[in-house]
């Protein structure tokens, strides 16, 4: 008889999603605990790693698809999101998912979220907002609170941060989410709705940069004023409500779902799929497209 | 932060209770694994050996435990996973900054010892299986007799040399 415990009659454990690199993010990151509810969100869902597809864009947080047994493409700063639909479209069976910053999200790439909103494409945008730009040594990111001090605003910074709850719930965002990185079930559970919900799932983490952030903001202030959007009574179906609560971002730390639309529109991925089924038949051959776009 | 999921204490057997207490050395085996590999990228060697020190510990207790269960059980299908279990006995990833010293290691480690046993006093009063109570009793001592260990080790170590954060260098991964 083996010395190893017998299997659970289950499809997958947190593990098979576990790959063999090892983070090399600093010791306290918030990032290591979005990996680890990862981990078990995907071994909830039940998917193989080979049929999940994880992009992201460039940062600390981005290192994320290389830790995890899915096929990882770490992209280019801001560009995750591109990339991401871009996959999706060309393999609609695939689960995809994206993550990055909130200067890789909100920042540079903070134009491609609205777009993607607006298709309602079938994939999960999890973004590691740690208020600063931590790979780059801690300078002002979009989401730092006014007033903030860093190398780059050694007075302080002037501006208001962006409100990523409320960016996307504006842009018509059909499932928004909000967890942290100071209570892993909690996040496991919202990152593996967010997989579940069929469209665009934005799910915001507060994953702290024990490096350069704010002190406030770490696991043990996170813990301590975190506050469930279920102990609130809140109903994900209130869209207005919602918005409501969403204005407190940066004030208050609410967790769960703000907003799930119960009647999503057809996602872009499935509309591509049916027209290419309805104009499949009288599709010129791919040979001669070219033929007819130039004049000879 | 200690937590369940889907766990009937009430109802456990003694089979679930036993995999139970090996998936929760085993989770703790893994985080201090996870905590060395940590401490060796970031140059701080003495966290290092004794978070690898912890790692050897819950792997024997994991395989003591383990060894028990297929005496009792053998290869009778387990119905509790690690799904169920969130930072036991594991300390949380908060607990690990680079160049911690080794005194902040060792606390960090009876930290963890001190929310495994109130783990098992809370679970406790639940339990209705006369054996599973006794199990979980006895894990509940042991977790003391784990918080002596790492206590000894405490003592041996020169009075407190931590300068604090505001003396750190920045980590850089190697
Ligand atoms: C086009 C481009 N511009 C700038 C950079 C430099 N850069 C790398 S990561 C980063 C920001 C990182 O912040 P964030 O996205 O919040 O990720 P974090 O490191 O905080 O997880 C920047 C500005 C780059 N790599 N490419
Ligand atoms: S710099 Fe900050 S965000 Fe980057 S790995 Fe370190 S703690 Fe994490
Ligand atoms: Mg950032």
């Amino acid at each position: 008889m083996s010395n190893a415990l017998p299997v659970v009659d289950k499809k997958f454990e947190p593990k098979d999603f576990k790959s063999d690199l090892k983070p090399i993010w600093c010791p306290g990151c918030g990032d290591f605990g979005v990996l680890q509810s990862l981990y078990r969100a995907l071994a909830a869902i039940g998917r193989p790693a080979h049929e999940i597809a994880f992009v992201s864009g460039i940062g600390c947080s981005s290192r994320i698809p290389g830790y995890t047994t899915a096929y990882g493409f770490n992209t280019v700063h801001g560009r995750a999101l591109p990339i991401a639909q871009g996959i999706k479209i060309a393999n609609p069976s695939l689960l995809v998912l994206c993550a990055g910053g909130d200067g890789d999200g909100f920042s540079i790439g903070g134009g491609h979220v609205a777009h993607a909103v607006r298709r309602n494409i079938d994939l999960t945008y999890i973004v590691m907002d740690n208020q600063i730009y931590g790979l780059t040594k801690g300078q002002l990111s979009p989401t730092s609170p006014r007033g903030l001090k860093t190398v780059t605003s050694s007075l302080g910074s002037l501006e208001d941060p962006v409100n990523p709850l409320l960016y996307v719930l504006g842009y018509g965002a059909s499932f928004v989410a909000q967890g942290t990185a100071a209570d892993l079930p909690g996040l496991a559970a919202i990152i593996e709705e967010g997989i579940r919900f069929p469209g665009f799932a934005f799910i915001n983490v507060q994953s702290p940069c024990v490096t350069y952030g704010e002190d406030e903001w770490q696991i043990k202030e996170q813990r301590a004023r975190m506050k469930s959007l279920e102990s609130l009574g809140h109903d994900p179906k209130d869209q207005l409500h919602a918005m409501d609560l969403a204005r407190a971002y940066g004030k208050e730390l609410y967790t769960g779902v703000f907003y799930r639309n119960p009647a999503p529109s057809p996602t872009y991925d499935q509309l591509v799929l049916e027209r290419q089924k309805e104009k499949g038949a009288s599709a010129p051959d791919p040979a001669r497209v070219l033929d007819s776009l130039i004049q000879r | 932060m200690t937590t369940t999921r889907g766990i009937d204490f009430a109802h456990l057997s003694l089979k679930d209770a036993l995999d139970l207490a090996v998936l929760v050395e085993e989770e703790a085996q893994e985080r201090y694994d996870e905590f060395t590999h940590q401490m060796k990228t970031h140059d701080t060697p003495e966290a290092a050996s004794f978070f690898a020190f912890m790692s050897r510990n819950e792997k024997k207790h994991g395989d003591e435990l383990r060894a028990r269960r297929l005496e009792l059980f053998g290869d009778a299908p387990r119905s509790v996973e690690r799904a169920m279990i969130f930072d036991i006995e594991a300390p949380d990833y908060d607990q690990a900054r680079a160049f911690m010293s080794a005194r902040q290691a060792l606390t960090a480690a009876l930290a963890s010892e001190t929310k495994a046993h109130a783990f098992f006093v809370a679970a406790l009063p639940a339990i209705q299986d006369p054996k599973v109570k006794a199990l979980f009793a006895e894990l509940r001592d042991e977790e003391i007799e784990h918080q002596k260990l790492v206590q000894a080790e405490l003592a041996k170590l020169p009075p407190s040399e931590d300068l604090g954060d505001a003396f750190a260098d920045e980590p850089v991964a190697h």
